[in-house]
């Protein structure tokens, strides 16, 4: 930025010299009114200078003229980028001129003379220079890059702009577009309002507040608890259904199982649908348990076993009553196809034979889903995955904390 | 590092595949009255679980931690699944081959038999286990430690590389 403003600026200085004095005139209108107060700060340098300062000045002078040009900046509503030029001109010339003010303190009135060609400045510069170059010269030394940081920055852009449009509008108004300043976002430089600097600030921490409220891992998290609702109905509707399905069993069997073509009949078309959805009931409650006990974190499910921990008893219990309900698969493909193959698939006086196994493993699996809905309803919070994917949570924010830190 | 919209929408295509797979699991037998329409359920079925290991596949290959070159830290969480889904796949051909050759000339009639009755049970156990399994993986490839770089990461490279 303050290259491509001097390498605007200058050729307009270069060219249009006249119209500069008033451009950095801040300072003019002590000028203008009377010229005493120049002529007293050029005493004042004029005395320090017989007082010894002449040859601290003479490599003072790029050094210390610099700091203080910079504090003058600080201190001064100018802008930074159009003064850049005439300073050091002025400080070439003061170059020429120090030793004639070294040897004769008679050179004052020279000095008020080339300053009268160019009053502007130096009306104001002058003095701070001799003020500063005893004060600030030491310090400056040792810390040059925290004035550099200061030359840029924050002070000059917030007071510049005050006097400048108050005092001449219309040419300053084109040489320094001081609305915008480009701030650093997302590794971009991008315009910005000086006014809403504030407010960006709080846009990035609102940013930062939103941001962790939707990482993929909460992605992940929210699929999971919502998963862990779809199983936890899952549970009871399948310890519901089960009974339900063995009551009706059952009832239709009548007493000792001694009715069971009435069974039959009634039954057949209810077998296969019942058995579909006792295998999709079966399979979300059983993913779902296995998700409790984080079966695939092979020592936790372990532990777990061994604890006789109600998860993993009622995993265990969801995956037995899911092989034992696959293996009445074929048995319930014969109830289904009853009335259309009646002949071969149900010999007269084999129903009981072919029945009563399938009868005692829908009872089993009705008592053992029962029972695992049981065991998950004293505990229906618990979630083994999810604290592991809490605690993978918690683990890693401290590193990336410490990281940021680091780097 | 993966951006929680695209993530989200895997996501949800994975869960879709799924859903589709245990819904054919539950209710092709139901749907066997026409051979055609139990056909095109059991292609689309091989190919979603196809879809679904390709997808895996993809996202494990999108990590930090692979392009890193620690393949051997993805598959120690990933290799069950990767293992089952293959074999879910193999059972479910395998399956779906053996149940439409007995039933494509007439479908509403007894095809069981001990062989088809076991492989059934294998497929539809391995078929519980892979949800369990690849739901789990997609949730922990939401994992943020798997696209950028940490100091865990930096560990795990060290301890690999010792």
């Amino acid at each position: 930025m303050d290259n491509e403003t001097i390498t605007r600026t200058r050729p307009r200085k270069v060219d249009q010299s006249p119209q500069r004095g008033p451009r950095t005139l801040p300072p003019m209108p002590s000028q203008y009114t009377d010229e005493m107060p120049i002529t007293k700060t050029k005493k004042k340098k004029s005395k320090k200078g017989a007082n010894g300062v002449e040859d601290r000045e003479e490599p003072g002078v790029e050094m210390g003229g610099l700091g203080s040009r910079r504090q003058s900046e600080t201190k001064q509503p100018l802008t930074p980028e159009p003064q850049d030029i005439p300073p050091q001109r002025k400080k070439k010339k003061k170059k020429v001129q120090n030793p004639d003010v070294e040897g004769e303190p008679a050179g004052q009135p020279e000095l008020v003379n080339d300053d009268g060609v160019e009053q502007h400045t130096d009306g104001e510069e002058v003095p701070r220079k001799t003020k500063k170059k005893k004060k600030v010269k030491p310090p400056e030394m040792p810390y040059p890059d925290e004035l550099g940081v200061e030359d840029d920055d924050i002070i000059t852009d917030a007071q510049a702009p005050i006097p400048q449009h108050s005092l001449f509008s219309a040419p300053l108004s084109q040489s320094q577009p001081v609305g915008k300043v480009f701030v650093e976002r997302n590794r971009r430089f991008q315009a910005a309002d000086r006014s809403d600097l504030a407010k960006p600030s709080d846009q990035v921490d609102d940013l930062m507040e939103m941001k962790p409220l939707w990482t993929t891992r909460d992605v992940a998290m929210r699929v999971h608890g919502g998963f862990r609702v779809v199983g936890l109905f899952s549970h009871g509707f399948l310890a519901g259904y089960a009974v339900w399905n063995i009551i009706v069993v059952y009832v239709l069997a009548g007493e000792k199982l001694s009715n069971l073509p009435n069974l039959l009949q009634q039954y057949h078309p209810l077998a296969y649908p019942a058995q579909c959805l006792l295998y999709l009931l079966l399979a979300v409650s059983t993913v779902s348990a296995f998700d409790r006990v984080n079966l695939a974190e092979s020592s936790m499910a372990l532990r777990a076993f061994l604890t006789l921990d109600p998860a993993a008893l009622a995993s265990f219990m969801y995956f037995a009553a899911l092989i034992l309900s696959l293996s009445q698969q074929m048995t319930s493909d014969r109830i289904n196809l009853y009335p259309s193959s009646n002949e071969t698939l149900w010999p007269p006086g084999l129903e009981h034979q072919i029945l009563q196994p399938w009868i005692v493993v829908n009872l089993v699996v009705a008592l053992l889903v029962g029972l695992a809905w049981v065991f998950i309803s004293t505990r229906p919070e618990m979630d083994y995955t999810e604290e592991f994917l809490m605690a993978m949570e918690v683990e890693e924010y401290p590193r990336q904390d410490k990281a940021e830190i680091s780097a | 590092m993966l951006q929680t919209s695209n993530y989200s929408l895997v996501l949800l295509i994975q869960l879709a595949l799924l859903t589709y797979d245990l819904f054919v699991n539950s209710f092709s037998e139901l749907l066997r009255a026409a051979p055609v329409v139990q056909l095109v359920l059991f292609i689309i079925q091989d190919i979603a679980i196809l879809f679904n290991v390709i997808i895996v596949l993809l996202m494990l290959f999108n990590t930090y931690v692979f392009r890193v070159g620690l393949v051997s830290l993805l598959l120690e969480r990933f290799r069950s699944l990767l293992l089952l889904s293959g074999l879910y796949l193999a059972l479910s051909i395998a399956l779906h081959c053996w149940i439409l050759n007995l039933r494509w000339l007439n479908s509403n009639h007894f095809v069981w038999t001990d062989g088809l009755e076991t492989l059934f049970v294998f497929q539809r156990l391995a078929a519980v286990l892979y949800y369990y399994l690849y739901k789990r993986a997609t949730e922990y490839l939401g994992d943020p430690r798997l696209y950028e770089d940490s100091p865990w990461l930096r560990d795990a490279f060290t301890r690999a590389r010792q």
